[in-house]
């Protein structure tokens, strides 16, 4: 690769190309997800859903599903009137007198097989009353737009972090304001304002959310899931149904893609409330494609208008955004992607006047939950084509327009953070991505000639992105590394690896921490909440950072206690003991050496005395020094690091059809150390092209009526071998993170941003379209090509 | 729950067929199993027609290609029967679906779903196609042409069974074009099939832009130049006949300039000789 | 319910079962058999993870009915694990990092078997062309052509 590496030549395993370990299970189809287990007794679930996006429940008749041979359990409104939710609980867990999207779980059948819940769904009679549908996000903020939670003021929510306003549709309001944005739009020579728009879209994991819940006697409960937070998900349970934690078991098995769609709680408490009314039988629920997609969470929409002021020599003074999140009908994980959205509104740039304004607001949509990028792929499309839209005003190069704004060390971010020389390097990332497709150069007059005359237009653009893990204040990792009898070790953690990558980080940090072969580091590939040591949950990013450094304090805590009792069995001090390669010694003495596996358990004498006992290291993290943002100026510590990256992409627009290929892509990541590359590049690569999926393809269409047109793959199409874009290259910039380990912070989901926003712009240097809105379909690039066209004949004319 | 049925002969099949009660005859299944799955349809009875002699193989008479009733997508694409002009089916079976769902489904399942969009339409009818059928009474041939009546609706009546389609054997030229979301496995936006024969009769089939597929062959005998100078009346007529809807997948007016632009493709192709535009 | 009598060969065992009459090859294989390698991810044909290859051909399990495998030859994901050893393609998965959350593999790897039967030195548009209709949500794909390239590479 390039000079953007550090020399990683001191390192054993870190940086170093080790093959994930979870390879054989998952490669021959032995790997255990929730669908592939059944259990004695186990009963199956099906879902009586809402066909309408907003009504009210007149009546639920269940008799004749009850009576129907090899029903177990029949469950509606009535028995699952209680409120989960993780910050802001306004669901609940089947809805009760109204249903606010299509979709929504109205009743819930257990029964001996499939066909019988099936059939007794088909057997439940459900009388509503159609209401009024909200199904657009502008139209619910306004004064009298009818009220889909008028209970708002009512519901649990982390207090001092998200500010609903009763009394209106908006779940949360995040502000931030600094400088003067009035007297920094006086300075401005040149302002332009924009609105930009994204429908909502689908996480589509491979694997639904399967789940299955044991109630059993005496309130015990057992849960497998599907799932990214087996303890956030204990820790829900526990406080909607007064569970006692240490009661609830949640196992997480293999896990079939997540991509944020899977964090917090989703079907658990109902499949729960299915056991328990069937006597406690288990009751598995594996909902079908259909169901993912209008039952289950959806990454929200995005209505965003940015107002931009700029200086004539092209420096931004202030800038004004309003945000408005279409959250769906419920905003349980919304409210803090619009918190987190506010913290990046204006992008990796230095604006001394700001206003964010971010809105998380209820609609008759399907509801939005955390998806890879927790709110920044929307938000980048909105600052990232402003930028380029800012630049053509200012007649400047877009690229050097960024670079003149960008945050360097000294500046501050817009909640006051200070940016140091070990923040990260925005900058390095764009020049690297561009210089890797040569995106800057421009095309000759023989490559024009040419495209003029195939129909076929060329253009390049390049774009920046950041994001910070967006978690609470208090969000925390813990660890074991416990000795082996034969001295190797074995690591817990309840972080949960659906393929990103994070068991063979960790496993490589211990090898590292510990001096030992990486053969000899083992981890345990699921989490039992019982079992394992606590974490908050898998996501944002966190869990190389904070997971690493549990896994990392871990590690010096049982190397204290390798000293401890190598000192005995060596007769030396503890501070002369040393360690390498499984074998503890004496530093002045290195040939004598006493094999890990002597000391594991305890080290025994040769007349039988034994000392010591198993070695357990437990290590912690918590972000550090992240505070709640002020009320009304947002000003606060919000990120624990900021991992920055930028996307270059040179494509090919067909005039006759509006085709968009993407001739090659560079994706930059400042990773600020790459732990293993090859682990780095799959997430690059694989979030690269979800973002392009997000591009070109991906979007949920609801009709007037509210209800979804985009139900299963037939109409929602991701990316296939087919839609790669023709070259792709990944590179990384290694500005170290002080407190990573080894320096390193996540990358896992910033790929994925800014992809929308560098192909939108372009298109725009491709073709002079300007688009504000997703996706970039053949047909909607088309259609305007067509607009385009006959504005210039009118021109003419 | 329907009944599984699997005559060998064509006796033991229509003996098998229950008083009053619905049969739906089952090749491919790829799209009959999805509307089972999903409720749309309910029959009593389906009927596994694979195993009939009469619907096998890929084969050339003298005057024919004949494709029967149980052969894939899959098998039509490797047949070395299915050459010359009658390649544009291969052309489109290698667009429809993906090549999974292809080992399965087949040319004729597709053309009995009578989808507006169906992938297998616009190249059959360009060639020509003579559907075979069999029922209890007795049998009768149907020229595709006058197949299809609606959406999902064909002139078969109940229980009457599709057992082969003939193409009329040709050394002419087939292109289809299809406009689908993405690169990967979609429906078709927009299918246009164009033949042009060794006679010179010219004929062109559209896709997904009407409630049925709509085949064009009222142009007669016209030769290279010929096609050359037409092109605008053939591409008028071509967009004078379709009729498309908007909806999810794509606008009225996209549906319509593809249709153009595919049209022109064509004709462009067949009146140069040279490759087809794609 | 009804069920019929199946008598087909999985994974080069035989067996006689009764099955449902409209059980899917894929129910069967994972309820029947025990064989939970197969995957269902859409129940549509439209995602491939429940790809296994029946008599010689890469197929959807989820639209095959079970009784319509009467006689046939089905192999699935378990079978490329033998005598103690991952297959070419299995090893190559690994090596190329040609998967994340694993839920599409099993399929990428029988549909990928396929095609190298049907041709063994693919190039890297044959492999898009025979794997396009498997999904995977988690790569970008192009480790997973890497990986199927490797093994048809090697075969030479």
């Amino acid at each position: 690769m390039s000079e953007y590496h550090a020399d990683s030549q001191e390192f054993r395993y870190i940086g170093k190309p080790v093959k994930r370990n979870d390879g054989p299970e998952k490669v021959s189809g032995t790997a255990q997800y929730a669908g592939d287990i059944v259990l004695s007794g186990m009963l199956h679930a099906r879902l009586l859903t809402s066909p309408y996006a907003h009504a009210r429940i007149l009546s639920i008749d269940t008799c004749a599903a009850e009576a129907l041979p090899g029903v177990r359990a029949v469950i509606t409104g009535e028995h699952g009137s209680v409120k989960v939710g993780i910050y802001m609980q306004d669901k609940s867990v089947i809805a009760t007198d109204t249903v606010r999207y299509q979709g929504e779980i109205v009743a819930a059948v257990a029964a001996d097989t499939v066909e019988i819940a099936r059939e007794a769904v088909s057997l439940i009679k459900v009388d509503y009353e159609p209401l009024e549908v909200l199904n657009d996000v502008r139209k619910a903020v306004e004064p009298d737009a009818m009220l889909l939670h008028p209970h708002l003021g009512t519901y649990a929510h982390s207090v001092g972090v998200f500010f609903p306003e009763p009394g209106s549709n908006i779940a949360n309001h995040t502000r931030i304001r600094r400088g003067n944005l009035e007297e920094g739009f006086k300075q401005a020579d040149l302002i332009l304002e924009n609105s930009f728009e994204q429908n909502q879209v689908l996480h589509v994991p491979l694997e639904t959310h399967v789940t299955l819940v044991q109630w059993g006697v005496d309130d015990q409960i057992k849960i497998w899931s599907s799932g990214q937070s087996p303890f956030s998900v204990r820790d829900l349970f526990s406080i909607a149904f007064g569970i006692p934690r240490a009661n609830i078991e949640v196992n997480i098995p293999f896990v079939g893609g997540g991509f944020g769609g899977k964090a917090g709680i989703h079907l658990e408490p109902l499949v729960a409330l299915l056991s328990k009314a069937a006597g406690g039988r288990p009751v598995k629920l594996e909902p079908t494609r259909e169901e993912e997609c209008q039952t289950l969470p959806c990454r929200q929409g995005q209505v965003a208008r940015i107002k931009t002021g700029c200086t004539r020599d092209g420096k931004i003074v202030a800038e004004q955004v309003e945000i408005l999140w279409d959250a769906g009908a419920y905003a349980d994980y919304g409210v803090n992607i619009g918190r987190a959205s506010a913290t990046s509104a204006c992008g990796p740039y230095h604006i001394p006047n700001i206003c964010v304004d971010a809105k998380t607001v209820y609609t008759n949509h399907l509801y939005g939950t955390a998806y890879r990028g927790f709110g920044h792929p929307e938000v980048f499309f909105a600052v990232e084509r402003q930028r380029d839209l800012m630049a053509r005003e200012l007649g400047m190069d877009p690229t050097e327009f960024r670079l003149k704004n960008l945050l360097y060390p000294g500046d501050e971010t817009i909640t006051g953070e200070l940016i140091t020389e070990n923040t990260g390097s925005p900058d390095k990332c764009l020049k690297r991505a561009i210089e890797l497709i040569d995106a800057q150069t421009p095309y000759t007059e023989a490559e024009k000639e040419q495209m003029a005359a195939t129909g076929k237009l060329r253009g390049k653009a390049a774009a920046v992105l950041q994001k910070a893990p967006a978690m609470p204040t208090w969000s925390a990792s813990s660890a074991l590394v416990q000795m082996n009898e034969d001295g190797s070790v074995r690591i817990s953690v309840s972080g949960v690896d659906y393929g990103q990558g994070t068991y063979t980080i960790l496993r490589q940090i211990a090898a590292e921490r510990l001096k030992m072969p990486i053969e000899d580091v083992y981890i345990n590939k699921s989490v039992i909440t019982p079992l394992s040591p606590y974490d908050w949950q898998t996501v944002a990013s966190r869990m190389t950072s904070i997971c690493g450094m549990a896994v990392m304090e871990a590690c010096d805590d049982l190397i204290k206690q390798i000293r401890e009792i190598g000192a005995i069995a060596l007769r030396a001090a503890a501070h002369e003991v040393e360690f390498d390669n499984a074998e503890v010694y004496v530093r002045q003495n290195p040939q004598y050496r006493i094999a890990f596996g002597k000391i594991a358990m305890g080290y025994i004498y040769e007349n039988g005395n034994a000392v010591g006992g198993p070695l357990i290291g437990r290590g912690k993290a918590i972000a550090q020094g992240l505070s709640n943002l002020d009320e009304h100026t947002g000003q606060g510590k919000a990120a624990l690091d900021w991992t920055y990256g930028a996307h270059a992409v040179e494509i090919e627009v067909e005039l006759a059809t509006g085709d968009i290929e993407v001739l090659q892509m560079a994706t930059v990541i400042d990773a600020g150390r790459v732990m293993n590359e090859q682990l780095l590049h799959g997430q690059i690569v694989g979030g690269a092209l979800q973002g392009l999926g997000c591009t070109f393809s991906e979007v949920l269409l609801h009709d007037d009526q509210g209800r979804l047109l985009t139900r299963n793959f037939t109409d929602y199409k991701i990316p296939t071998f087919k839609d790669m874009p023709r070259k792709m290259y990944t590179d990384v910039v290694e500005t170290p993170q002080l407190d990573g380990p080894y320096g390193a912070r996540g990358a896992g989901e910033h790929p994925l941003i800014s992809v929308t926003s560098t192909v939108a712009n372009a298109l725009a240097n491709a073709t002079g379209l300007e688009f504000y809105d997703l996706p970039l379909s053949a047909w909607r690039v088309w259609t305007k090509l067509q607009e385009q066209q006959q504005k210039q004949q009118e021109v003419q004319e | 729950m329907p009944a599984y049925l699997h005559p060998t002969t064509l006796a033991e099949a229509f003996e098998s067929l229950g008083e009053g009660t619905e049969t739906r005859y089952l090749a491919g299944g790829t799209d009959l199993i999805v509307q089972l799955r999903d409720g749309f349809i309910a029959p009593d009875a389906l009927m596994d027609v694979k195993a009939l002699p009469e619907l096998q193989g890929i084969k050339t008479t003298e005057e024919a290609l004949e494709i029967g009733a149980a052969a894939s997508c899959g098998q039509l694409l490797a047949s070395e029967h299915v050459g010359y002009g009658c390649t544009v089916l291969k052309q489109a079976a290698s667009t429809l679906a993906n090549s999974l769902l292809r080992n399965r489904a087949t040319l004729i399942g597709n053309l009995c779903n009578a989808s507006p969009g169906a992938d297998m339409a616009p190249a059959s009818l360009v060639l020509q196609g003579v559907l075979t059928t069999v029922s209890p009474g007795g049998g009768r041939t149907i020229e595709l042409r006058d197949f299809f009546t609606g959406v999902k609706k064909h002139v078969l009546e109940p229980n009457e069974l599709v057992t082969k389609i003939s193409f009329p054997l040709t050394k002419g030229r087939g292109i289809y074009l299809k406009k689908r979301r993405i690169h990967g496995h979609d429906l078709a936006q927009v299918g246009v099939a164009g033949f042009h024969d060794t006679d010179g009769s010219f004929r062109l089939a559209l896709g997904a832009v009407a409630t049925t597929p709509l085949l064009l062959d009222d142009f007669g005998r016209l030769s290279t130049t010929e096609l050359a100078s037409q092109r605008e009346e053939i591409v008028a007529e071509a967009v004078g006949a379709a009729k498309p809807i908007s909806d999810i997948r794509a606008s009225k007016e996209y549906r319509l300039a593809m249709v153009r632009l595919f049209t022109e493709r064509i004709v462009d192709a067949f009146a140069n000789e040279t490759e087809v535009q794609r | 319910m009804t069920t019929k009598s199946l008598h087909l060969t999985v994974n080069g065992e035989v067996y006689d079962a009764f099955v449902s009459e409209n059980a899917t090859l894929l129910t069967f294989l994972r309820d029947v058999l025990g064989l939970t390698g197969t995957k269902e991810g859409c129940g549509a044909g439209e995602c491939g993870a429940c790809t296994v290859i029946l008599n010689g051909l890469p197929v959807n399990s989820c639209m095959v009915l079970a009784l319509e495998c009467e006689g046939a030859e089905v192999r699935t994901i378990e079978s490329e694990y033998q005598n103690g050893e991952l297959s070419n393609l299995q090893q190559a998965f690994i090596e190329y990092n040609a998967f994340q959350c694993g839920f599409c593999t099993p399929g990428m790897i029988m549909s990928a078997r396929a095609l190298l039967e049907a041709n063994p030195h693919p190039s890297r548009d044959d492999i898009r062309e025979a794997m396009e209709g498997n999904l995977c949500r988690c790569t970008g794909y192009d480790s997973i052509i890497a990986a199927i390239e490797s093994v048809g590479v090697s075969a030479s």
